[in-house]
């Protein structure tokens, strides 16, 4: 009951085996290691902010050759050139037939006649600063009306040459993970993490008078499914602004179908913020 | 009588706010923010007595007598004291200021009895505020020169109008340097 | 065994950092589109059809949130039949037919008028998360439609942004409809134009008390520049300083307790403090150069003022506890009305520069200058909304001055005075 300081401590030591101390050293030693390895101070690693994938291959937008420049897809690099080629030229064939994607069309089917007659019905103001603001808004509305369309060609363009890219062009690695991290991942995937983003962007909606501050930023990871369904999406990192992130959310809700297969069940790591409205 | 009404009015007014929450708690709305409805009920029963306020209470019209019917001499006295000009953004008195106001002083001094408002003017270019300032600074310099020339302190007093009494409404130029000025009234 | 705890250590980093690999990473740095697309549905009657509500609310609502830059409207003529039809709890609303037509917040309402009396319902939805983000019932008299729609207008913004819009407060003005210049009153879109005064002589430049529904305003009724204050609903009118030569530029402090002020009772313009009962509290200035134009910092610690103690008139900054005064612009030669936003973040100013004002914004530390006009006319007189979003000011153009607004970074201008008649000196509420 009463021991002295020493006699415990040699007590403790009696206990275990001689080696014991040792592997203790070492244990501690790994752990101490172990902050060094994340940081990549032991071995070579890309800089975890910036990975190559971003800086590479994803700065473009929906790319049509996404092996444009790389040196070890330069011998196919000529097919794809060639096969894109006649691309420009079916195109106003191709677009007409397989109709691409089901939200475009059926506005002017279900409505065709009564917009002309529904459009001056509600317009006569009595007051002239009304008339002038109808005046305003007519001309905003037609404005939306064409971008509306506008963002359905383009999203309904970029299913389209995606198909004809996806179609067309054969995976050089049998397995190769879609996108991977070297930078080297085949063409299909990088085409499709370009298709994610830019499809993700179209549908993201948010206006800078939500909130005076541009400085948000917010980090999701989403699963897709083969078939181009989100299977599952998660919060990494909230931007703290709720009107920034409901925006993220609803554009998510937004992508639950890519509207195209993606071949392999997919994790991204989405990145939300708004550098390119700064200044 | 007034307080009366004002009474009955309030009463009223209170009845009907009753009235209206009570109704507007019975309809339930079938949304989650049903709390919110009965709020914005509120919101606008405040506001309807705010606007019958603006309505009925409009502003007493507290017309100022303006002139009294003495005084004639003294109006035309004052009629011969000269208005003086000043340049832009400036209420250094010029040499052709200076040599007005010494005329201007001596009638001044032969009419001891004679109290006078030295205005000062401005064009109606710049801050209205800053020119109300500047236009006292031009009063207050007339008048202490008019003082310096021997014209009794208790004969003068002074106000600004800054931009906002112009002689010439043209905009131009000319019409500028005729605002820019100080002149004598007969003071009340 | 040693080599088999590094193993596994090792093994244990590879996978971590590998299971981070595979996932795709994706960086959006911009939306798509800055604008949300709304669609705005025709308000519904609940009752007998009133064709003229239903209108007057549309205008209003979509005057004032296409002022707000945040939406884009859906086009009404591709509407479907779900906006045609009263159901307004989230349950009823066909959210795939909004979808389809891209929209992804949709503003659905009804009315009824039951006696003198107009009930007014109306919701916000988002169509993505199928769910509704405001509603309210508004009762009011038969002619408050507008007065509803802009209630709702600031609860839409509320409800998206956190922050209550402005289109249900007031703008104070200076008119001379009558001959004489005198103090109105009249909404934020320039509606409802309300005379308060009938001073016959001239009115100046008001400001609102930050606390209940209250002006300060300068007026020559008694002969020299005095201060005076009024109470709108009651119409009450009291003298606050009439002290001798200017009592000018009054402006309440954020807390309402005390007011800035020019007087030049010692024949020089200098700021002073007020209490409310009048009274001086303080003197801020003490140079023999024009100091006029106070405008409060939001915290009530210091305040922006127009002075030409360095020649030509710049905006200063003076610090209430210390007196301590700092000059906050250098360009042009001639920089006057300052006034601090709301959010204490920037000073608007107009300034000369090419022979005209125009209205700047300024950190108040003097960096990142901003102009925000262009075009014809002197812009004069910037006054924030109250939730900062906006900016009132005066354009004198064409010798006829009017009231304009604008968003704070100098888009989406537009008139609001109505034609025929000089209105100037925009002052704008707190949240009515």
């Amino acid at each position: 009951m009463k021991l002295s300081k020493k006699q415990n401590w040699q007590r403790l030591h009696s206990r275990f085996e001689p080696g014991f101390m040792r592997m203790l050293l070492l244990s501690v030693a790994i752990h101490v290691l172990l902050p060094a390895f994340y940081t990549g101070l032991l071995y070579f690693s890309p800089p975890k902010e910036k990975p190559p994938v971003y800086r590479v291959n994803l700065v473009n937008k929906p790319v049509k050759n996404p092996q444009a420049g790389r040196p070890e897809a330069s011998q196919k690099k000529q097919e794809t050139v060639k096969k894109t080629q006649p691309k420009a030229s079916p195109k106003p064939v191709v677009k007409p037939k397989p109709k691409p994607a089901p939200k475009p069309k059926p506005k002017p089917v279900v409505k065709p006649k009564p917009k002309p007659v529904a459009k001056p019905k509600p317009k006569p103001a009595p007051k002239p600063t009304v008339s002038k603001a109808d005046e305003q808004s007519l001309a905003q509305k037609i404005d939306a009306m064409r971008r509306q369309k506008e963002r359905e060609d383009r999203i309904a363009k970029l299913k389209e040459d995606l198909a004809r890219e996806r179609d067309k062009v054969v995976s050089p690695v049998v397995d190769a993970p879609v996108g991977e991290i070297t930078g080297k991942g085949d063409e299909e995937g990088i085409a499709f993490a370009s298709y994610v983003k830019a499809y993700i962007t179209e549908q993201w909606r948010y206006s800078p008078y939500l909130g005076n501050n541009l400085n948000l930023e917010a980090v999701w990871v989403l699963v897709y499914s083969a078939e181009g369904q989100l299977v599952h999406k998660k919060v990494i990192a909230k931007s703290g602004n709720r009107a920034f992130d409901d925006s993220l959310l609803r554009a998510i809700l937004k992508s639950q179908d890519l509207g195209r297969e993606l071949g392999e069940k997919t994790e991204f790591e989405v990145t939300f913020n708004l550098r390119e409205m700064q200044n | 009588m007034q307080s009366m009404t004002l009474t009955r009015m309030f009463i009223l007014f209170a009845l009907v706010t009753l009235l209206a929450t009570g109704c507007a708690k019975k309809a339930a709305m079938d949304d989650s923010q049903a709390a919110g409805g009965t709020q914005a009920v509120e919101e606008t029963q405040m506001q309807e007595q705010q606007i019958s306020s603006v309505e009925e209470q409009a502003v007493s019209d507290v017309a100022v007598a303006e002139t009294e019917p003495a005084m004639m001499e003294a109006e035309t006295l004052v009629r011969k004291l000269t208005r003086i000009h000043f340049e832009y953004d400036q209420y250094v008195l010029t040499k052709a200021a200076q040599d007005t106001l010494y005329a201007n002083a001596q009638l001044l001094k032969a009419a001891p009895a004679l109290k006078v408002v030295v205005e000062g003017h401005c064009d109606e270019r710049g801050s209205d505020e800053y020119n109300l300032a500047l236009g006292e600074k031009r009063a207050l310099a007339t008048r202490n020169y008019l003082i310096s020339l021997g014209v009794p302190m208790d004969q003068l007093s002074t106000i600004s109008y800054g931009e906002e009494v112009p002689l010439d409404m043209g905009g131009t130029e000319e019409a500028w340097s005729k605002n820019r000025r100080a002149e004598f009234t007969l003071q009340r | 065994m040693k080599n088999g705890r590094l193993f596994l250590v090792i093994v244990a980093l590879l996978l971590t950092s590998l299971s981070s690999a595979w996932a795709v990473k994706i960086e959006i740095s911009a939306p798509g589109e800055q604008e949300i697309p709304l669609a705005l549905t025709s308000f519904l009657p609940m009752g007998p059809i009133k064709p003229e509500i239903a209108q007057e609310i549309d205008a209003v609502l979509e005057a004032d949130l296409s002022l707000s830059g945040l939406f884009s409207l859906v086009d009404r003529g591709a509407f479907l039949s779900d906006a045609e039809s009263l159901g307004l709890s989230s349950v009823q609303v066909d959210f795939a037919q909004w979808k389809l037509l891209g929209a992804e917040a949709v503003i659905k309402g009804g009315y009824r008028v039951e006696g003198d009396r107009l009930i007014i319902e109306a919701r916000l939805f988002d169509v993505v998360a199928r769910r509704m983000l405001t509603g309210r019932r508004y009762i009011g008299k038969l002619d408050e439609a507008r007065r509803i729609a802009h209630t709702f207008a600031d609860q839409v913004l509320l409800s998206l942004t956190g922050t209550k819009g402005p289109f249900s407060s007031r703008i104070a003005y200076i008119s001379n409809r009558t001959g004489k210049k005198e103090l109105y009153l009249m909404e934020v879109d320039g509606h409802a134009p309300v005379r308060l005064t009938s001073h016959r002589k001239i009115v100046l430049n008001p400001d609102f008390s930050p606390v209940g529904k209250e002006l300060l305003f300068t007026s020559y009724k008694n002969g020299n520049p005095d201060l005076f204050r009024k109470e709108i609903y009651t119409g009450r009118e009291s003298r606050l300083s009439h002290r001798k030569g200017l009592n000018i530029g009054g402006r309440y402090s954020p807390d309402g307790r005390e007011v800035a002020v020019t007087l030049s009772k010692d024949k020089n313009s200098e700021l002073y403090l007020l209490g409310t009962d009048g009274t001086i509290h303080k003197r801020l200035t003490n140079h023999w150069g024009i100091d006029v134009d106070p405008s409060w910092s939001p915290a009530g610690n210091e305040i922006a003022f127009v002075s030409d103690r360095r020649g030509n008139p710049h905006v200063y900054i003076v610090k209430l506890d210390s007196l301590e005064v700092r000059r906050l612009t250098f360009d042009g030669k001639y920089n006057a009305t300052p006034a601090w936003s709301p959010d204490g973040k920037r000073i608007a100013f107009s300034r000369l520069e090419d022979k005209r004002f125009d209205i700047y914004t300024i950190k108040p530390d003097g960096t990142d200058q901003r102009r925000l006009t262009f075009g014809p006319g002197n812009k004069e007189h910037p006054r924030w909304s109250p939730d900062g979003r906006f900016l009132v000011y005066s354009l004198d153009h064409n010798n006829e001055k009017s009231i304009y607004l604008m968003r704070a970074d100098g888009t989406g201008t537009r008139r609001i005075s109505a034609p025929g008649g000089d209105d100037s000196h925009p002052a704008w509420s707190g949240h009515w």
